[in-house]
């Protein structure tokens, strides 16, 4: 029924419109039956029977698509009807007049909650106004992306200066004599920390599968960081664990069963990562709403059916210093210091200070330094802070890089940088300019969602991934839901794409000559921004 | 026949590569075609000229030459080099017999499209890169007595390369390391180990016409090269291998990920100790357990109008009303058309168990 009162929420409050085409429709039905979100439904209009003047009163009854005009069932312009429809009857558009988000805190006097991505975007990508721009012409030897070969791998783990290298002579040899921290050399490319609750066991496990054959049949030896929702001891106990990096964030979830898996393993892990804090809501704990905490879900992470909302913090640690010998040692401890140790942050106006201290690390404990700028993806969080919180990447991970420069310890500690990476589909490019800046590699995770179908973008579609109702089976513990998802086809799509990346990288390390990763080559960067060029210390062009 | 010597050192001063060139070239315009040229590093010797009469062959004698002997040399040349040579040695050759009684530098044979080189010692790096062939013109040849240097063979697109081996017991590949890059065309002939090869391309064991190439081409290249003696040494076939590029389909071929997940990945799938996955994948408006929604009738309720059956698009319900559910998808035209609310529609919202 339409609204009657003005105060009565009505089709021009809500943010997307079902745009209905009554002569196209065949009432097939498959709009209402696709929509996770039921924010369309049958319903019976009247119509007045056409021409005629006899039986003027007489009105006929037929069944037409109309839009739920409900907070909670609101069209979220995924599109689905849009795809089913046989007969191009439904358009989901854009409604500008939309006073939504005013309306709902109006109504529910709560926060506004979504998942997906910040959709306040109004800076522009800094990475996009920056180019490749020394190109390997007769200065050095050129390269052929498709022929020769790279060296595309990057350190995962502290990384010591020579003047903390002994060495000692036995016999006529001399031997390096001194005890190194662990150290793994990954490719450049990580994939981005989503958890199990998070995304459906689907997709969770077509990422581990496609982890698992980057590495092991095509050879690039790409790690998948598995975020903070626990891990299966199938996987635990797997060769392939080797491709993974543990995370541990501020609700712990799920190491009781990596404790438990311990003895059972036969492979240590790529790494350990420790969250402190993600880009898309620096200041924010962890958020898994109710509906998503399936049973499988509360096993694995030791919970009942609950919103869970993780500390902001760890709670144990008051600051870097103590992040340093509490967080650091014991995580380093738990396998006997063979497995190297990074922390996630959010890029913040402070992230220098933090990376600073931990150059000063005592210990040899840390490392690696994950930098994770605003424009990454979450599967909850508030709105507000998707919105109006964090800081860009590009210059926090140079101001990170240059202050290690500026004291002589660059690569010390590797820098990976992610948040909103590959948002213009070539994640190769931002990698490479990232790379340039002085990040050791980079993570993304939402691009990952996008490669497997995710409908949602930076203008408000979709980004309902807190709901648990998610379309495409990726951020959703539904059966019915992530039954739509077909994990080899998701794990194919994942393996060809870091396939083309793999390329592209390539062809860039190529054009500037270089046959192995140019971290802090920030000469081959250039920009027509002088603001770009100053801040970042990169060549001015016009 | 008209034979002449030009020296390379001039009353004790070098001469340029330009002045050497330009008056070999002066002296084949007064119709000189044997040439004894005892050079001193001057550059392009034997290239691009041709004799007067163009019946006869242009011959060049070289000690001590430069680098690209025989550049861009023609048929009716036959060079012959008394010793080693540095770079580029037939750098598109397009025809000419040359003859290295000595090693060569790098890129020797690089971009040859035709004639045949014949070489007693080694090659160096990317010898043989780029060479082609032109079915027009016979296809280049390339006879190594000994080994190559690394990255030999690069981007070949045609003709026959035969690197013999001899000599060659302290080296581990006689291809040097991460040969045959982009190779897309040609064949290579070789005796002894290879290793580091790249991975565009296959080694296959010899066939009949190889075997006949070899034992042809292997009499004269003996010949050419003053070591008649080599030839059944060199004629054991079972120390030979043949190197040819894979096809584009062949370079692609790597199994679906669906294989790796069936034959390689964690039995039974890592979440698979508990949850039940049939990995069926549903389509969006899909039937029975895939349905979103499923509806639910009230016999109490009914008036029996049957709106329901008739407006149900998927056919779905019987005079009885029960629902057959490989046919419902869960649209819930039934509850919407029905005048007394006998259907309800329940959320299917199932969690894996």
């Amino acid at each position: 029924m339409a609204a009657v009162k003005v105060n009565e929420l009505h089709l021009d409050d809500l943010p997307w419109i079902v745009e209905y085409d009554e002569t196209k429709c065949i009432q097939c039905g498959k709009c209402v039956a696709a929509c996770s979100f039921q924010a369309i439904k049958p319903a019976i209009e009247q119509r007045k029977k056409s021409g005629s003047v006899t039986e003027k009163n007489k009105l006929e009854k037929v069944i037409v698509i109309k839009q739920n005009i409900s907070f909670e069932h609101h069209c979220r312009g995924c599109g689905m009807c849009t795809m089913v429809c046989p007969n191009g009857a439904l358009k989901v558009k854009r409604n500008m007049e939309s006073q939504y988000s005013v309306r709902y805190r109006a109504e529910k006097g709560e926060s506004i909650k979504k998942g997906g991505r910040s959709n306040l975007n109004t800076e522009g990508r800094t990475l996009d106004k920056i180019k490749v721009g020394r190109i390997s012409q007769m200065t050095d030897p050129s390269l052929d992306a498709v022929r020769h070969t790279f060296e595309l791998k990057t350190p995962f783990g502290r990384v010591l200066s020579a003047d903390k290298l002994n060495f000692k002579t036995e016999g006529d040899k001399i031997i390096e004599d001194t005890p190194l921290p662990p150290n793994n050399w990954i490719y450049p490319i990580i994939m981005g920390d989503m958890s199990i609750g998070a995304v459906s066991w689907r997709m969770w496990e077509a990422m581990a599968i496609a982890t698992g054959y980057l590495n092991e049949v095509m050879g690039i030896p790409v790690r998948m960081c598995t975020g903070e929702g626990g891990i299966p001891s199938r996987l635990l106990k797997s060769k392939y664990v080797k491709y993974m990096i543990l995370q541990i964030a501020s609700g712990h979830f799920g190491w009781n069963r990596i404790i438990d898996a311990m003895p059972d393993m036969i492979e240590d892990p790529a790494g350990i990562l420790i969250k402190i804090g993600q880009g898309a809501k620096p200041g924010d704990g962890g958020m898994l709403m109710a509906n998503k905490v399936a049973k499988y879900v509360q096993e694995i992470r030791g919970v009942p059916k609950a919103d869970l909302l993780s500390p902001p913090t760890h709670q144990g640690l008051y600051s870097i210093e103590e992040s340093v010998q509490k967080m650091f040692l014991s995580m380093n401890a738990a396998f006997n210091f063979r497995v190297p140790v990074a922390i996630k942050v959010a890029s913040s106006a402070t992230s220098v200070s933090v990376y600073n201290n931990l150059l000063r690390d005592p210990y040899n404990i840390v490392g690696g330094f994950f930098l994770d700028g605003l424009a990454a993806g979450t599967g909850a969080a508030h709105e507000i802070s998707l919105n109006h919180t964090g800081h860009p990447i590009t210059s926090k991970l140079r101001d990170c890089y240059l202050a290690a420069v500026h004291q002589g310890r660059q690569g010390e500690i590797p820098i990976f940088a992610g948040g909103g990476l590959g948002q213009t589909g070539s994640f190769a490019a931002d990698a490479f300019k990232l790379i340039c800046l002085g990040a050791n590699g980079v993570f993304s995770g939402r691009l990952l969602l996008e490669i497997a179908g995710c409908v949602g973008n930076d203008t408000e579609k979709c980004n309902a991934c807190n709901t648990g109702l998610c379309p495409a089976g990726i951020a959703s513990q539904d059966v019915c839901l992530t039954k739509r998802l077909d994990i080899d086809k998701v794990a194919q799509n994942l393996v060809n794409y870091f396939v083309a990346t793999d390329f592209e990288l390539r062809k860039l390390m190529a054009a500037t000559g270089c046959s192995s990763l140019p971290i802090g080559r920030s000469d081959a960067l250039i920009t027509v921004d002088k603001n770009v060029a100053d801040r970042l210390e990169i060549q001015y062009v016009c | 026949m008209k034979s002449i010597t030009i020296e390379g050192i001039v009353n004790n001063e070098r001469i340029s590569t330009q002045n050497l060139l330009q008056s070999i070239q002066a002296r084949i315009e007064e119709g000189y075609t044997d040439f004894e040229i005892h050079a001193c590093g001057q550059h392009d010797i034997g290239g691009s000229s041709w004799a007067k009469d163009s019946s006869e062959t242009l011959t060049f004698n070289i000690t001590n030459p430069g680098q690209r002997v025989g550049a861009m040399a023609r048929r009716g040349t036959k060079i012959v080099v008394h010793g080693s040579t540095p770079a580029d040695v037939g750098w598109l050759n397009s025809g000419a017999e040359i003859i290295v009684k000595g090693d060569c530098g790098d890129t020797a044979a690089h971009c040859a499209a035709s004639g045949n080189i014949y070489v007693s010692g080694r090659v160096g790096t990317r010898s043989g890169a780029l060479m082609k062939f032109d079915p027009k013109f016979a296809p280049p040849e390339f006879w190594v007595l000994k080994n190559t240097g690394s990255f030999s063979f690069e981007f070949m697109g045609g003709g026959v390369a035969v690197i013999c081996g001899f000599d060659c017991n302290d080296v581990d590949s006689v291809l040097g390391n991460r040969s045959c890059v982009g190779m897309v065309g040609g064949t290579i002939y070789c005796r002894g180990p290879i290793k580091g090869i790249a991975s565009c391309v296959e080694i296959t064991s010899l066939n009949q016409s190889d075997i006949e190439f070899l034992t042809n081409g292997m009499e004269r290249f003996l010949t050419a090269i003053d070591q008649k003696g080599l030839k059944d040494t060199l004629l054991d076939f079972s120390e030979w291998n043949k190197i040819i590029p894979l096809s584009p389909d062949q370079k692609t071929k790597k199994i679906p990920v669906s294989e790796f997940h069936k034959n390689d990945w964690v039995e039974g799938g890592i979440f698979g100790d508990f949850i039940e996955d049939d990995y069926k994948v549903y389509e969006l408006a899909a039937t029975g357990d895939g349905r979103l929604q499923e509806p639910k009738w009230d016999s109490d309720k009914c008036v029996n109008c049957n709106l329901c059956i008739t407006n149900c698009p998927q056919n779905a319900i019987a005079e009885d009303y029960s629902v057959n559910s490989d046919k419902c998808i869960g649209c819930s035209f039934c509850a919407t058309v029905c005048p007394k609310q006998a259907w309800t529609m329940q959320n299917n919202n199932k969690e894996i168990s």
